[in-house]
């Protein structure tokens, strides 16, 4: 376990939440592939503190922001998935053309 | 601290064995005793001591009904996850001032951790048998849940920040004055709200109730029933251990060994658990999800409030 | 140890992240992706930011409840008992998570980062806490203050009789009349709205404050279907009936 072994983890999560951000259609399986990514990010930024940062106490502020910004971004996303439904009755990324209204 | 003292692997397995088949036993017969006599039905002492094992004979030779298409990983799962999960909480409470089988530098953390994934295998439990009532009982149980989720941790933080440290163990060290059921007067009520939602009993009787007919247990039956008790008995023993040892003082005592203090202080949130099972209605679910976010939560907040200035 | 420990929880969060958007139940890829969480999580745990890991643990454990819940709200086949293949640019997506990947693994082995490991006998989650409330004291309070307004802002946009649409339309029966009003009788009183019972019995006026069921016999009896709930049931004698083979949810307390 070193720091090119987690950054291949993390880039492998990574390249999964890419895949399936850009493949699912509905926009709950799109935000689990933002979650993927996210959860990626989250490994390699805490990868680089335990290996690259000497255990410095801001390493892990930043993963506390990150995992407070995957919070962030559950909720509010959820939140306008209801909205866009009750407004256009569109679960899917087809079903909306562009945001305008 | 990232040095945690913990027993060897094997002696660690037998321990939480042991405590949670006493337990998980001894959980048991309270609560036939308890509800028998609500029932104004009397046990001799020799039944009611045997009345686990009767039960457990009884459904061990009952058949296991298959209900259609069900989602078996999940059906095995929920049983065998909330166990792991309730050994998992037992593991880093300190049972003695000699014996914590894992005592870890986050133990409140990871005891909090372990009831989050209990709500998970408690909604596998209603969801599993693709049955309506069941999948009822859990979307219940998971909005009730959410509500006394968060309550649980601000509790046990307050409880912590007396400690200065996250480590339960270092908690029970900080209670040798004086208890925190005393010095934080309102974590072990709001605490055995949240025990008794996990466990679904009492007021929080949501999941298996007989409002719906057995709930998420209504298609149990044989091995999967027995399983399902067990689990649930087990987490109510792992709350009741840490109930003891966060709030009540762990294994301080004057004259008895530490062990049996903690013993005792553990039979005794059992057994008014095991009555709050019995004796308190139930609450509708609507009802207290607006009691949780109202009023509970606000409580919460006020012993937060106390701790932080109990440490000034 | 560690580094066998550290490949399987790798290869479980990979395969399982993977999972997630291959299994046909809803539920199955909700919990695959906290399954996924859990082991970046433990994975956290091994590189000594033990309080991290178990936070994400139970930030995870709960945001994935929640998650799962709007899946089955979302999702047109949750409990996955038909197969199903929602997918569009297939190939395309499949390409930019590839070329995504390669990226940051090329990074990974070919930069020159330097050594600087943490200190195993440091106490992490000390640090972290004098930190947070120390030098991080101002990213702190902001990510609260901005949680504070994604709570606000969440419950704006869906709240149920917001400028988004009705929020009540979807979950309540159509009224009987087209035009009646079918919000839920705590958000508007309306008696005549559909949603209530109606119960066409017999049985609607008669007073069973003394019910003789004398004599029956409810050995296999089903009652499921029979809606007791507006009557009465002030005195029901129930002498004389075998309740043999039903089975009274609470008499034997099946523990």
């Amino acid at each position: 376990m070193n720091l090119m072994t987690v950054l291949l983890v993390a880039a492998a999560l990574i390249g999964v939440g890419v895949w399936g951000a850009l493949a699912q259609q509905t926009f709950v399986m799109l935000m689990m592939g933002i979650e993927m990514m996210l959860n990626g990010v989250i490994l390699a930024v805490a990868g680089f503190w335990a290996f690259a940062g000497a255990g410095l106490p801001k390493g892990q502020v930043l993963v506390i922001l990150s995992m407070a910004v995957m919070a962030i971004e559950l909720a509010i996303g959820f939140a306008l998935v209801t909205a866009v439904y009750r407004a256009r009755q569109a679960d899917m990324t087809e079903g909306i053309g562009s945001l305008k209204g | 601290m990232n040095e945690v003292e913990q027993l060897s692997a094997p002696l660690a397995i037998v321990v939480v064995a042991a405590v949670l088949v006493v337990g998980v036993y001894v959980s048991s017969v309270v609560d036939v005793v308890a509800f028998r006599s609500v029932a104004g039905q009397r046990l001799r002492p020799g039944s009611a001591a045997l009345f686990p094992a009767r039960v457990a004979h009884r459904l061990s030779r009952q058949q296991s009904v298959r209900t259609e298409r069900p989602d078996m990983i999940l059906r095995v799962l929920a049983p065998a996850a909330l166990l792991g999960l309730a050994a998992a909480a037992v593991t880093v409470i300190p049972l003695s001032p000699g014996i914590v089988v894992a005592d870890v530098g986050t133990g409140i953390v990871l005891f909090g951790a372990a009831e989050a994934l209990a709500i998970v295998a408690i909604f596998f439990h209603g969801w599993s048998p693709n049955s309506p009532f069941a999948l009822i009982a859990g979307y219940r149980f998971v909005a009730v849940a959410l509500s006394y989720e968060l309550l649980s941790m601000f509790v046990l933080i307050g409880a912590a920040i007396p400690a200065e440290s996250l480590s339960i163990g270092a908690i029970v060290e900080s209670q040798a004055g004086l208890w925190n059921v005393i010095r934080q007067p309102l974590g072990l009520p709001l605490f055995l709200i949240v025990s008794l939602g996990v466990t679904f009993s009492g007021p929080l009787d949501l999941l298996d109730s007989n409002d719906l007919a057995g709930g998420g247990s209504v298609e149990d039956s044989g091995m999967q029933r027995l399983a399902w008790q067990t689990a649930r008995h087990a987490m109510r023993i792992a709350f009741a251990a840490c109930a003891a040892a966060v709030f009540l003082g762990g294994w301080h005592g004057p004259v008895l060994p530490g062990g049996l203090w903690m013993a005792l202080k553990t039979f005794a949130v059992i057994a008014l658990l095991g009555f709050l099972d019995v004796f308190v209605a139930r609450i509708s679910a609507e009802r207290f999800v607006r009691v949780a976010w109202g009023v509970l939560l606000p409580l919460a907040f006020l012993n937060l409030l106390i701790a932080g200035v109990g440490a000034l | 140890m560690i580094d066998v420990a550290f490949v399987v929880f790798s290869v479980a969060a990979v395969a399982s992240g993977y999972g997630v958007f291959r299994v046909d139940s809803m539920i199955r890829a909700t919990y695959l992706l906290l399954a996924s969480f859990l082991n970046v999580g433990a994975i956290l745990v091994l590189l000594l930011a033990e309080y991290l890991g178990v936070a994400l643990l139970f930030m995870m454990t709960v945001e994935m409840i929640v998650m799962g819940l709007f899946m089955v709200m979302f999702m047109m086949n949750p409990a996955g008992l038909n197969p199903m293949n929602m997918v569009h640019q297939p190939r395309f997506a499949a390409a930019a998570g590839v070329v995504a990947a390669a990226g940051v693994a090329v990074v990974a082995v070919f930069a020159d980062f330097p050594v600087a490991p943490v200190d195993a006998e440091s106490a992490t989650t000390r640090e972290l806490g004098i930190e947070l409330l120390g030098g991080s004291m101002l990213v702190f309070e902001s990510i609260g203050v901005t949680l504070l307004a994604t709570m606000v802002c969440s419950v704006i946009l869906s709240s149920a009789t917001g400028r988004f649409g009705d929020g009540y339309e979807g979950s309540v029966a159509p009224a009987l009349e087209p035009g009646g009003d079918h919000r839920p009788a705590d958000d508007l009183y309306d008696p005549d709205a559909a949603g209530g019972m109606d119960m066409d019995m017999d049985m609607g006026d008669m007073d069973h404050g003394e019910m003789d069921m004398g004599g029956m016999d409810m050995g296999g009896m089903d009652m499921g279907g029979m809606d007791m709930g507006g009557m009465d049931h002030g005195e029901m004698d129930m002498g004389g009936m075998d309740m043999g083979d039903m089975d009274h949810g609470g008499m034997e307390r099946d523990s």
